[in-house]
């Protein structure tokens, strides 16, 4: 059983720390988007990276259209992952729909989790108007279905083209030539809808895990209001506003990324000591 | 941040320069495709340093979708990362696009309405096949059933033969019979006995209907009969106690009543007379030594059909060479009365054996079937 959950779900585990950190990788991207942040985690921790059924290196056969068709799916394999690795009280980053992934697996078995660390979270992407920004509309969120409908072939074209030309860009790092983010356009579909469509705005106040909300700058994805919501509705959370412009602050500015986590990490086990 | 723009896709977008310029990207998109933006784009150009054929919506000033390729290369500067994008409008195209997606959408509905309809199938072909495995189960049960029934109905069958007397055959009287079921059981019954030195008691009964009702009746009946004539009492009380039982054992029932007729007789060979009671039963011959023939008609009603009913008999005298003939309606259906008459009359002076072995024939050769369905019984009275 054990064994079955870590080669579904590709898991990984690195380091040399005894306690654990999961990197959970958002919407659509596989765990290798974790990779330049995970590293700076390796000395002090046991790092765990995993890849959700459907995404990456996971085993697709184990994709279950009626499983997988709500966030339930996502948070089974996630607390599959934890009790195969028979974690507990393990530092939880996750980005963008992980977040509430993460969320959710606290709220079923809190005791797998330390903290959570949220990046680019958003409970809920629908308006809800008068007292929920979420971001978008409606037809908003269809068009952006439309839009991964209609690029479906660009996309196998363009990682066949990253393999191919292998040789000429070596600047390239190896482990990200494999499927970043290239998902089986079906269950890509079926996990945006899932995503995208979901509201867990009443699950929040239930969450007895502390956590951290990182919000990024220029989010369109998830914008201010909604870090801001989610930091008055989860007990026991901080809110910390990064300076990484847009949805992606792992990557595109992993130094702040893994600076604002260690910052909030040591603030959390200094009061953890005091209260404890 | 947008760096630079060209003219032309300025006039596309209708911005002018600076309000553009220095401006992030997302000014000039739609809201789905910064979704998307942040979603594919950004990770993307980050790993591969370009794109290739990506389908976004640009947003114009007034607001209006204007659907473009895009291509990108990044290129990594001294101080920062540039990404020049190339765009191509492909309104047309996108139309074009959108009809494809359109039947593309239409034939996986298509495909799913065809998989739902093939699921249903599936599951009445179960059900149906299910079903006729029960059926086959029920069929197997009743071809038991059958045969149980069948080897039941056999054994009933030679209960009933066994309760017929064999015949007689001596110097003063010959009585020989004939009896055969239409089904396994017949609704016909008769019995002979030899009450004394001189004395002789016959009784020929027909049940209405044939079948199983009707042979439970007759052995019924025979039980009653038997110790009655061979105690020697008069046909007309045989005939009375007979009629008792048959209105005590349906007295409750109307439902199960049945009637019968019958005939009985009691034959005085030291006197050589004849008394006889025939309940409404086809009358019986009697062909003299010269070849004349009389019957034996009704003296009443049939019994079990009437209550309080008295019985009555009729006495004959015969002579030496006499011959009777009893029989059910099942003999003079197919062959007639005339053709009965007729036979034995030709066959006056064949011994018993032959005229009963002659009737036997003309019922095996009568070709039409419908009359095989009734039991059939005679019985032959050679006087000597």
């Amino acid at each position: 059983m054990t064994q079955d959950i870590v080669s579904r779900n590709a898991v990984q585990v690195k380091g040399s720390g005894t306690r654990a950190i999961i990197f959970a990788p958002g919407f659509g991207c596989d765990q290798t988007v974790w990779n330049t942040v995970a590293k700076a985690f390796e000395k002090d921790y046991k790092v765990v990276l995993f890849d959700y059924v459907g995404s990456g290196q996971s085993d697709l056969n184990s994709y279950d259209i009626q499983r997988y068709s709500s966030l339930d799916g996502y948070t089974q394999d996630l607390l599959d992952v934890c009790s195969a690795l028979n974690l507990k009280n393990a530092v939880f980053v996750g980005h963008s729909v992980s977040s509430m992934i993460g969320m959710l697996a606290s709220l079923r078995s809190p005791e797998y989790f330390s903290n959570l660390i949220m990046v680019g979270p958003s409970p809920c992407y629908l308006n809800d108007p008068p007292e929920y920004f979420g971001g978008f509309e409606k037809e908003d969120l269809i068009g952006l279905l439309e839009m991964m409908d209609k690029n479906y072939i660009g996309w196998a074209t363009m990682f066949a083209s990253t393999l191919l030309n292998d040789a000429n860009r070596p600047e390239i790092k190896s482990e990200l030539e494999d499927r970043f983010c290239s998902t089986d356009p079906i269950i890509a579909r079926q996990f945006a809808e899932a995503t995208f469509f979901s509201d867990n705005r009443k699950d929040l106040s239930k969450v007895s895990v502390p956590s951290l909300i990182l919000q990024c700058s220029q989010d369109v994805i998830a914008p201010e209001s909604v870090g801001q919501f989610l930091y008055q509705q989860l007990p026991n959370s901080t809110y910390k506003k990064m300076e990484a412009i847009g949805h992606c602050p792992h990557m595109s500015h992993p130094e702040e990324t893994i600076a604002s986590i260690l910052h909030y990490l040591n603030k959390a086990s200094v009061s953890g000591a005091l209260n404890g | 941040m947008i760096l630079s723009i060209n003219q032309t896709l300025l006039q596309f977008l209708e911005f002018k320069r600076d309000q553009v310029e220095g401006k992030h990207f997302h000014e000039i998109l739609t809201v789905s495709s910064r979704i998307f933006f942040q979603l594919y784009f950004v990770p993307l150009i980050k790993t591969n340093r370009k794109i290739e054929e990506m389908y976004i919506s640009l947003q114009s000033s007034n607001g209006e979708e204007i659907p473009v390729m895009v291509n990108a290369l990044s290129k990594k500067g001294v101080e920062k990362t540039v990404s020049e994008c190339v765009v191509f409008p492909i309104r047309k195209r996108n139309e074009y696009e959108n009809e494809l997606l359109i039947a593309k959408k239409e034939s996986e509905d298509a495909l799913a309405a065809m998989h739902k309809a093939n699921a249903e199938l599936e599951g009445t072909l179960k059900a149906l096949e299910a079903k006729q495995e029960k059926l086959l189960e029920l069929n197997e049960q009743n071809r038991k059933f059958k045969i149980d029934t069948k080897k039941e109905l056999e054994l009933a069958k030679k209960i009933q033969k066994t309760s017929l007397t064999d015949p007689i055959s001596n110097k003063l009287i010959q009585i020989d019979a004939f009896h055969r079921a239409s089904s396994e059981l017949s609704g016909d019954i008769y019995g002979f006995y030899q009450i004394d030195e001189h004395r002789y008691g016959i009784i020929l009964l027909d049940v209405m209907g044939h079948g199983v009702s009707s042979a439970l009746i007759t052995m019924s009946l025979h039980s009653l009969f038997q110790r009655l004539i061979s105690f020697g009492v008069k046909s007309e009380v045989v005939m009375k106690e007979l009629d008792l039982h048959l209105h005590r054992l349906f007295q409750n029932n109307e439902e199960a009543r049945h009637y019968c007729t019958a005939i009985s007789l009691i034959v005085n060979t030291d006197e050589q007379k004849i008394e006889y009671t025939n309940a409404g039963h086809p009358p019986a011959f009697w062909q003299d030594t010269r070849g004349k023939q009389h019957e034996l008609k009704t003296t009443n009603v049939p019994i079990g059909m009437f209550e309080g009913i008295e019985y009555t008999s009729n006495s004959i005298s015969f002579s030496g060479g006499d011959r009777l003939l009893l029989y059910t309606d099942g003999v003079t259906d197919p062959l007639s009365f005339n053709h009965l008459s007729a036979l034995l009359k030709e066959n006056a002076s064949s011994p018993i054996g032959v005229l009963k072995e002659k009737i036997i024939d003309s019922l095996d050769n009568q070709k039409n079937k419908y009359h095989k369905s009734d039991d059939q019984c005679f019985i032959i009275i050679d006087l000597i």
